[in-house]
């Protein structure tokens, strides 16, 4: 990090104290990126971006007040001081907030890798050019990659505090992004899916191309089906974009403010007892591993169900403080801008025994789910409720058969986890898709499906 | 801020290598937000987003870099410098002289956001909270809260354009939760206006509260939502959120322009029901979506999108005119600086019709109606869409009858559109947030109250 911005930081929490904040600390994220998009043989699109963000928070009047800037320089301290005290001055929040003397010790985790920098616009519009040509390649039938990104970035994180806690993480990675369309006649369908890598001989072109390729084929001839109640089994990709969707109710912040069905339930049975549910910060040496949060809590590792029963919510340290209990590390920002909340680690269901092929043999008739559409409206995140647009097959004794869209699943999340009925054993914390919410495919019956 | 001599040096080294057009834009938007969740003021934020974004054209091939960093005129010359040898020409020469620069102020407020004690807005929010709680013994929970931005653009070219713009935004939002046993239902209101403090001052929020309330209080006692497919009545104001993505967003040139929209090559041609006509209008005054100038320095336009049922207009920026061979229709915008703009949507709405609502209603043996819609997403490619309906009631032998909840709505936008055979009188515009390839950007959508003759409706039930 610039010498410029630590003795910025310095000066400012310097005069945090001067004006009589009692506690302060400093948020500071800097982040750099090159994307590349190929279309059609040409790179048509180049972005590059070197960002960062400071956010102060500071204690005075007995509460916890914050302020924001994207413009880094001394003219912005008398900004951030008098932006935050304002806001102290309004804030009614009743529990006690204080920025934390961090730890002695965190976990070793460093994702940083060297060779990465030496990619150049070159390599990266190479690689987004050969993406999209395999992808062509795969079957006549795909007219368009409309989307074919590669990008290659690199983040900065710095938490430091009055209190003396210094909090550092520095990472970098390729991501690549396939997005295409294939037509049979009059039939268009398509399909996407995205990579993260921590070194670039991990990115195995044919295969990423394969897998949007035969993605996007195996659409072609979708249906619709008439409204039924059956049986589905949710695949990997749908069943966490489902356990993403309700993963805030077992927020302490939400169960204390009313906000979640799960308030006043650890130790009731909320799930089938084949279901445990777990959030780790640290997960052997995968690239999902998140070090610390927010506030400078080292990873944990929190068991929220354990065969069915409700063990544990998810803490930063002021729901803690309200409870009794110690931070489960899980006090999060959405970015520097945000102000602090609780959002998991890596948030994932253990996963069962059958592979995912017995496990479509298990449901016998029914429906493959393989996406979920709309997750942003169409769930109440509250009641647990869910109606969604989907897409999938239709799995005919153990078999998947054709392919069917324009269907909607509907049912609550809370009635799904006491009712469903196994898991595969396919969840993949090295699967390089980036997402720190992962399950197994799930088998669920007698679920609502909406179509013809 | 830099000097017009900075910009024409940056425009001009934008241009070193390769590149036939250059582009700067420079941002500085002061925000603030506070809400308060059951009467007591819970978060509050002030921020400064400042940045630039350098953007070079050659061809339809676009190369954007942005930084934070917009005092060091040297750092930002070497950055378009090596934007430029990114087409990999060799250096050439080339010097861009900027025009007098042209001032607008699409948004001018008359009380400044910034200027305004916090507690002025925490008064207003809190007795609508009030209001809603004191509602029915049902609301649980009550959430109230105020954002606004003053943003402040400029925009300069290497065609020698020279803009700069003020835009001032304001929203309120107001919820309210109704519990009974473990169901939690939501009511909630989300008003914005291209206006400062002042909007805050003159807007009714208690009223909206009171229907947040009422939504919330209604859809607890509903049954689940019957699912198949059936006739839809869909509610104006935010009902428009359906055309606005299922026709909308496959009318942008980011989609047409690669032929990657349903619609690409049916200008003139029919894509939906004869009675359907339907406005992008960026120049409604003070609106939530409005704005004189876009985020390429074009003006704004009224764009007449469908005629008649005819497709009379595609949504067109800069690389969708190189694409095309169709002038700009000024609609190019981005969230900020770290965004390059692309084609987007303003105040985009279904024009008045001649039917009440009462006519439509009575004229529906068996349907839903869908007073009050949620979200939802669309692929343009496919025309795939998903809605969630807040609020709806089962018609019956035309009458409204009882409430269902956890309805969505599933089609394809073209089918959709053909299959309109009804449209009120009733025009109302309602603001929302639209989230696309550059960045989430305020928007009205809008519609008089609608039938859709058939559509599939997933529900529980």
């Amino acid at each position: 990090m610039e010498t410029r911005i630590r003795s910025l930081i310095d000066q400012l929490l310097k005069q945090a104290a001067e004006e009589g904040f009692l506690e302060s600390e400093v948020f500071f994220e800097s982040d750099v990126s090159t994307s590349v998009q190929a279309l059609e043989g040409k790179i048509v699109q180049y972005e590059s971006s070197d960002a960062s963000g400071l956010s102060f928070r500071g204690l005075f009047n007995g509460q916890m007040g914050y302020a924001y800037t994207e413009d880094i320089s001394e003219d912005m301290i008398p900004f951030l001081l008098s932006q935050a005290k304002d806001n102290c001055r309004i804030l009614e929040v009743k529990e006690k907030v204080t920025v934390y003397e961090g730890e002695k010790e965190y976990p070793e985790c460093e994702f940083f890798n060297e060779d990465l920098i030496k990619i150049g616009y070159n390599e990266l519009a190479d690689t987004a050019l050969q993406l999209e040509k395999k992808t062509l390649a795969y079957d006549s039938r795909i007219e368009s990659v409309d989307d074919c990104y590669v990008v290659y970035s690199s983040g900065e994180l710095l938490i430091t505090n009055s209190k003396g806690m210094v909090c550092e993480s520095k990472e970098n990675g390729i991501s690549v992004y396939i997005g295409c369309r294939a037509r049979d006649g009059e039939d268009v369908q398509t399909a996407g899916k995205s990579w993260s890598f921590t070194s670039y001989d991990q990115l195995n072109m044919d295969e990423c191309a394969m897998t949007v390729g035969k993605k996007v084929i195996e659409k072609l001839g979708a249906h619709s089906v008439p409204s039924v109640k059956t049986s589905i089994v949710l695949d990997r990709f749908a069943a966490r974009s489902l356990l993403g969707a309700f993963a805030g109710a077992f927020s302490a912040e939400a169960m204390q403010k009313g906000l979640s069905r799960l308030a006043g339930r650890v130790g009731e049975k909320i799930a089938n007892t084949n279901i445990t549910l777990i959030d780790e910060g640290m997960i052997g040496d995968s690239p999902l591993c998140i070090p610390f949060d927010s506030e400078g809590v080292s990873a944990k590792r929190t068991v929220l169900i354990d065969k069915g029963v409700f063990v544990s919510a998810l803490h930063n340290r002021k729901t803690a403080l309200v409870e009794g209990t110690v931070s489960t590390g899980n006090g999060f920002r959405g970015g520097a801008k945000g102000s602090l909340g609780i959002s998991p680690t890596n948030l994932h269901f253990e996963k069962g025994t059958l592979s995912f092929e017995a496990l479509l043999e298990k449901m016998k008739d029914g429906i493959l789910i393989t996406a979920l559409h709309g997750l942003h409206a169409g769930v109440n995140g509250i009641s647990g409720d869910f109606s969604l647009m989907t897409e999938g097959f239709l799995v005919k004794d153990g078999k998947i058969t054709e392919p069917v869209n324009q269907i909607t699943v509907a049912d609550n999340f809370f009635d799904v986890l006491l009712k469903i009925e196994d898991l595969a054993d396919d969840v993949d914390y090295y699967a390089f898709d980036g997402s720190h919410i992962q399950s197994p495919s799930l088998l669920i019956p007698n679920v609502s499906v909406a179509g013809e | 801020m830099l000097s017009t001599a900075s910009m024409e040096r940056i425009l001009a080294a934008a241009l070193s290598h390769g590149g036939d057009f250059s582009e700067i834009y420079i941002e500085r938007t002061k925000l603030s937000s506070v809400s308060l969740l059951n009467g007591v003021v819970e978060n509050t934020g002030s921020s400064i987003d400042c940045g630039i974004g350098i953007r070079i054209l050659e061809g339809d091939k676009c190369v954007y870099v942005y930084s934070n960093d917009i005092y060091n005129e040297e750092k930002l010359i070497q950055m378009a410098k090596n934007a430029s040898a990114s087409l990999k020409e060799v250096p050439g020469g080339r010097t861009v002289y900027l025009k007098p620069v042209i001032e607008y102020k699409s948004q001018p407020c008359i009380i400044s956001p910034s200027s305004v004690a916090k507690s002025d807005k925490v008064y207003k929010l809190r007795k609508a909270g009030e209001t809603a709680k004191n509602y029915s013994s049902m609301i649980s929970q009550t959430s109230a809260a105020c954002s606004d931005a003053e943003k402040e653009i400029w925009i300069a070219n290497s065609e020698g354009l020279s803009v700069s713009d003020t835009r001032c935004r304001t929203r309120l939002i107001i919820q309210a939760i109704a519990s009974d046993g473990n169901d939690k239902q939501t009511g909630y209101f989300g008003p914005g206006s291209g206006e400062g403090f002042e909007f805050v001052e003159k807007y009714d929020l208690d009223e909206k509260a009171r229907e947040a309330a009422r939504i919330a209080s209604t859809m607890i006692s509903a049954k689940p939502c019957p699912s198949g497919k059936m006739p839809v009545v869909i509610g104006n104001a935010f009902g428009g959120v359906i055309f606005h993505e299922a026709c909308g967003h496959a009318l942008e040139a980011t989609a047409v322009g690669i032929r990657a929209s349903y619609f690409t090559d049916k200008k003139g041609l029919a894509i939906a029901s004869p009675i359907v006509t339907a406005y992008d209008d960026a120049k409604i005054n003070k609106e939530w979506g409005s704005y004189d100038v876009d985020d390429e320095g074009t003006p704004s336009t009224t764009n007449l999108l469908i005629k008649d049922g005819i497709l009379n207009s595609y949504l067109v920026d800069r690389i969708g005119s190189r694409r095309m061979g169709e002038p700009s229709t000024g609609c190019a915008r981005r969230q900020n600086y770290s965004y390059a703009p692309t084609s987007r949507m303003s105040n985009t709405f279904i024009a008045a019709g001649k039917s009440t609502k009462d006519e439509i209603i009575s004229d529906t043996e068996y349907g839903l109606y869908a007073c009050n819609m949620g979200g939802g997403s669309v692929d343009t490619s496919t025309g795939e869409f998903n809605f969630a309906v807040n609020e709806a009631y089962i018609i019956r032998n035309g009458k409204i009858c009882e409430p269902v909840k956890g309805a969505t709505l599933i089609g394809k936008g073209n089918e959709v559109l053909m299959n309109i055979d009804k449209v009120g009188d009733d025009l109302a515009l309602s603001q929302g947030i639209c989230g696309s390839s550059s960045g989430n950007i305020p928007v009205d959508v809008g519609q008089p109250t609608i039938r859709v003759s058939e559509i599939t409706v997933g529900g529980q039930a």
